[in-house]
Order: structure tokens, then sequence, then C-alpha cells
């Protein structure tokens, strides 16, 4: 029985030694944090917003459960599961990432596409412009001369919010643009349809 | 050995009666349909956009939701007895209670932010419409140059906010809209102020007076014209002939500054030549003195204010003449009368013939009342 006993007493304490040494999964909650920075920097808060919420507060959890471990007498700490939620929270952190990164590329898309309608729009508008004749109702070619002019420079502001990545806004811009050089144009076709076409009057002076 | 078994029978039947009871009265550890309730105050709170519209407040119920939730599944099989307690549970009901209090709050927030938002766009949309049925009223869209457009396009990207129920963004638009709309305001009344101001008005009242009565003295003909009503008066003996509706230069609506501004000039001119058929690409063109002493003045001091840039040069070959091409119809600062009219008008006036053009004869001119128009806008916005 004492043989016994002297036998199994290092194992047990080897156990008990063991069990004392248990860490914190450092490296795996590293990984996580590393992949909930990922994702926020691909603009998941903007683009998966509910996904991104819930990510940060998986890893809330995660720290948590570090934390009370942490609180506990060495030989009964057990990060079992803060290692489980680690890993759990870097897997949906990669795919919030994913999902950001892919709805992102497909707003800005979206903001191309529609810039592209808008430069058409406008250059429609500028090209009637040029061929209005110069005999036309002074007041108004000279009004949507001016209205040209500021479409034009307004194009700017949808580039300055791509470049700013806020293609929501960018698209919001670029709609209204183009609606309004559509307005532009069918004022100066209208008024070109009345008039016809004039030649040009020699320069005076006035 | 009779007697043992019917005692261990007996012993055992208790047994198997309690432990039935006691398992008959074990309950689930979770109400699912707490779960269930959480989750759908949770996809509400998506549905309003809360993660995206108010971060901290869904931050603060998925950091509990989230935790709590996988406990739920861990815990899932579990069983209790009726009388332990559950923390679980209750750490739920609270949730729940939080939850439903956020939801509440945050819905009632987004419906009086939808509410801003509407009220905001229609009030911006129709202070457009306004300014811009004011504006063609008199002309005056030149003088805004792009700013028109600008806040159309701000206009447009408020109510495009809102239909995407983006009530934020929409709201910030629409005050930008409504500080450009304030701007053009400004503008019109600084540019266009003095057809409201008395002084101006009286000045050019004596203008055109002093015009009639040189008629009346010299028994001759003498011309008037007022640029915010765009009439021209032709008066005889000191009394009004008649009227005719004149069209002025693309800006002449604004005091003459310099050639090719558009603007039609105000003074006390003169005919100083009748050009008849084949002197004029106007069918009929009568010249007028411009630049007199009084505009030569005008111009020195403005350039040497900076007022007009010192490459501009005065202009001149102001004329009120006829339509050369009814298409073609234009006027780069003069005065212009249909063919007829101004036929008429040319067989009636004389090289020497007075012509005075002023900005309005009364307080009660379309410039004045369309920009108090304006203002009565703005206040009531």
């Amino acid at each position: 029985m004492n043989v016994t006993i002297n036998r199994l007493a290092p194992l047990v304490l080897g156990v008990v030694l063991l069990a004392g040494c248990a860490k914190p999964p450092a490296e795996q909650i590293d990984a996580a944090e590393k992949a909930l920075k990922e994702a926020q920097m691909s603009g998941a808060a903007t683009y998966t917003a509910q996904e991104y919420a819930k990510l940060e507060a998986s890893l809330a959890a995660m720290k948590k459960e570090v934390t009370d471990q942490d609180g506990k007498f060495a030989l009964f700490r057990d990060y079992g599961k803060a290692e489980q939620l680690a890993a759990s929270a870097k897997a949906d952190a990669e795919r919030v990432k994913a999902d950001a990164v892919k709805k992102k590329e497909e707003a800005k898309a979206g903001a191309l596409q529609a810039q592209r309608v808008a430069q058409e729009a406008v250059k429609s508008a500028v090209d009637l412009v040029a061929s209005a004749p110069v005999g036309k109702d002074r007041a108004a070619l000279e009004a949507i001369k001016n209205d040209v002019e500021a479409l034009k420079a307004s194009l700017n502001q949808i580039q300055l919010a791509i470049d700013k990545e806020d293609y929501p806004a960018a698209q919001t811009q670029a709609k209204a643009i183009n609606d309004k050089s559509q307005a532009v144009s069918a004022e100066l076709q209208n008024a070109l349809a009345k008039v016809g076409k004039g030649k040009p009057s020699a320069p005076k002076k006035k | 050995m009779a007697t043992f078994s019917v005692r261990n029978g007996l012993i055992a039947l208790v047994q198997g009666s309690f432990l039935a009871g006691a398992l008959s009265a074990c309950v689930q550890a979770i109400p699912p349909e707490l779960v269930s309730a959480i989750e759908t105050i949770d996809q509400q709170l998506v549905a309003l956009k809360a993660p995206e519209i108010a971060p901290e407040e869904y931050a603060r119920f998925v950091r509990q939701w989230v935790p709590l939730r996988a406990r739920v599944q861990s815990d899932d099989d579990l069983v209790r007895w009726p009388w332990e307690t559950n923390d679980l549970e209750t750490e739920l009901r609270r949730l729940h209670e939080e939850g439903g209090s956020t939801l509440a709050k945050i819905h009632g927030e987004r419906q009086a932010q939808q509410q801003r938002a509407q009220l905001k766009v229609l009030r911006v949309e129709e202070r457009l419409r306004a300014l811009s049925t004011q504006i063609d009223a008199i002309d005056g869209r030149i003088v805004l140059g792009g700013k028109p457009v600008q806040t159309d396009l701000l206009v447009k990207q408020a109510r495009s906010f809102y239909e995407q129920h983006d009530y934020q963004r929409s709201i910030e638009a629409a005050d930008r809209a409504g500080k450009a709309l304030q701007v053009q305001s400004a503008l019109l009344a600084r540019e266009l102020g003095r057809y409201a101001d008395e002084q101006h008005i009286s000045g050019w009242q004596a203008i055109a007076q002093q015009t009639i009565n040189w008629s009346r003295i010299h028994r001759s003909t003498a011309i008037v014209v007022s640029k915010a009503e765009r009439v021209l008066t032709l008066y005889k003996n000191g009394s009004k002939v008649v009227s005719y509706p004149v069209r002025l230069g693309f800006n002449g609506i604004r005091e003459k500054q310099f050639q090719g501004d558009g603007a039609t000039p105000e003074g006390r001119y003169h005919i100083t030549d009748k050009r008849g058929a084949g002197r004029t690409q106007f069918y009929r063109a009568l010249v007028l003195d411009y630049p007199n002493q009084d505009d030569r003045r005008r111009f020195a001091q403005g350039k040497k204010v900076g007022r007009i840039p010192v490459v501009k040069q005065i202009g001149g070959q102001i004329e009120i003449h006829g339509v050369e091409n009814e298409l073609m119809a234009q006027t780069l600062g003069c005065v212009m009368l249909d063919n007829a009219q101004m036929s008429a008008l040319f067989e009636r006036v004389e090289p020497g013939t007075p012509v005075s053009i002023v900005g309005a004869l009364t307080g009660r001119n379309a410039v004045a009342m369309a920009l108090a128009k304006l203002g009565d806008h703005e206040e009531e916005t």
C-alpha cells in the first residue's frame, strides 16, 4: 500500500503543478484582436455595422472570461473556454472583414458607376451649351452657362467623397448632379427647339 | 422472507414514486420564448439601423447579449430543480427589459429624426421653389451665378438621403441648403436692394420727372424706361403717349459697370443718331450717348476702389433697337422692342430726344416685391 502511494505521489503532484501552470492563451487573444482591428480597418463598422458590434461584444466576452479565470486561485484556472472564444472571435472577425471588403467594393463600384453617369450627363449639357446659337435669348443662355459651369465644378465633390471612401455620399451627389444636368439639358433643348438654328451675330460693343 | 420482499417492494415503490414526482417537477433552464423575445429585439434594433445610428446603445446591448446567448446555447439541454435559482434567466430577463427600453428609445428618436428630416426637406424645397419663382420673375438668375445649382444639388441630396432613410445626412444636407438659400437671398438683396431703397427710388423718380418736365417745357417728346417693370414710356408735351414692353441686356437688372457685363445703364441720355433700314442689324436703332459724363465718373471711381477690374473698358453703343431676327433676339445691354413698336417709336422721336433709364418708378416695383416676398419666406422658415 505504501509503495503504491509512493509511486502515485509524484504523478499527482505533476498533475497539480501542470494545472497550476495554466496561462491565458495570449497568442490566440492577440490573433483575435488583430483580426478585429483588420475588420475595423476594412470598414466593418460602416459596411457591416451589426456584425462588427457583435464581434466587439464577442471579444469583450473573451476578455471577461480571461479576467474571471485570472481572478481564480491558480490551481483552479482554466483558460480553455477563453481559448475557444478567441478562436471563434478570430474566425468571425475574418468573416466580417471579408463581408465588409465585399460590401465596400460594391459601394465603391456603385459610386464609380454613378460618377460616370453624372460625368456623361454634365458633358452632354456642356456640348449642348457649346452648340447653342449665340442669338438665343441671351439671359437664359448666360444663366444656363452658369448652371453648367456649376455642375462641372460640382463633379469634383463626387471625387472628393470617393477619395474619402464615403461612397454613399458620392453616389447621392452623383445622382443629384445627373438629375440636375438632365434638367438643364432639357431646358436648353426646349429653348433651342423654340429658337431654331440662328447665325451668330457680329460682336458689338455694349 | 416474504415479509422482507414486501418491505423491499414498498421501499422501491416509494423511491420510484418520489423520483417520478421529482422528475416531473423539473423545469427547463431557460424559457425559449424569453430567448426568442431578445432575438426579436436584436432584429428590431438592426432594422432601426441602431448599429449605425446609435452604435453605443447597440454595443451595450450586444455586449450583454453575445455572452448570454453563448451561455444559453451551452446550457440548452440542462434542466434544473424548481427550487434552484437561475442567474442566467435573471440576466436574460434584465437584458430583455433593458433591450426593450433601448428599442423604444431608439425607435422614438428615429421617428423624431425622421419627422425633423421630413420637415426640413419640405421647407427647403419650398424655399427653393419660392426663390426660383421670384428670381425668374425679375430675370435675376444671372445675378446669382452658379449658386442656384449648388443649392439645388444640396436640396436634391437632402431628399435623396431622406428616401434612403439616412435622416441624419438628410438633415445636414437640408441645413446646408438652407444656409445656401440665405446666402442667395442676401446676395440678391445686396445686388438689387436699391430697387427697394426709398432714396434710390426718389432719385429715379426725380430723373423721370425732370425728363417729363423737359418734354412739357420744350413741347417735345421724351422717353422714360423703367428697368424693374420692363416698360418704355413715350411722353409728348409732358403727357404720356404710349408704353411698350421692352427686353433688357442679359444682366439688365443690374447697374452697368463695364463693357460686356450685359447690364443696361441707368441715367439721363439723349438720342444721338437714328439708324434706319440698312444702317443697323436690329431693324431700327436709336443710338444713345452712353457713356455720358456721369457714367465715366462712376466707371473711374469703380476702378479706383477696385469694384471694376482695371482691364475692363466702359463699353458703348447702347441703343434702343428692334429685333434683327426674332429667333435670335439678343441684347447685351440695350433696350429692345418688338419691330412694330420700334417702328412706331422710331417715327416719333428725333436726335436730341432725352431718354432716361431708371431702375424703378415706384416702391412697389417688381424687383422690390420679389425681394419682399423672399424676406417673408425667410422669416416664415
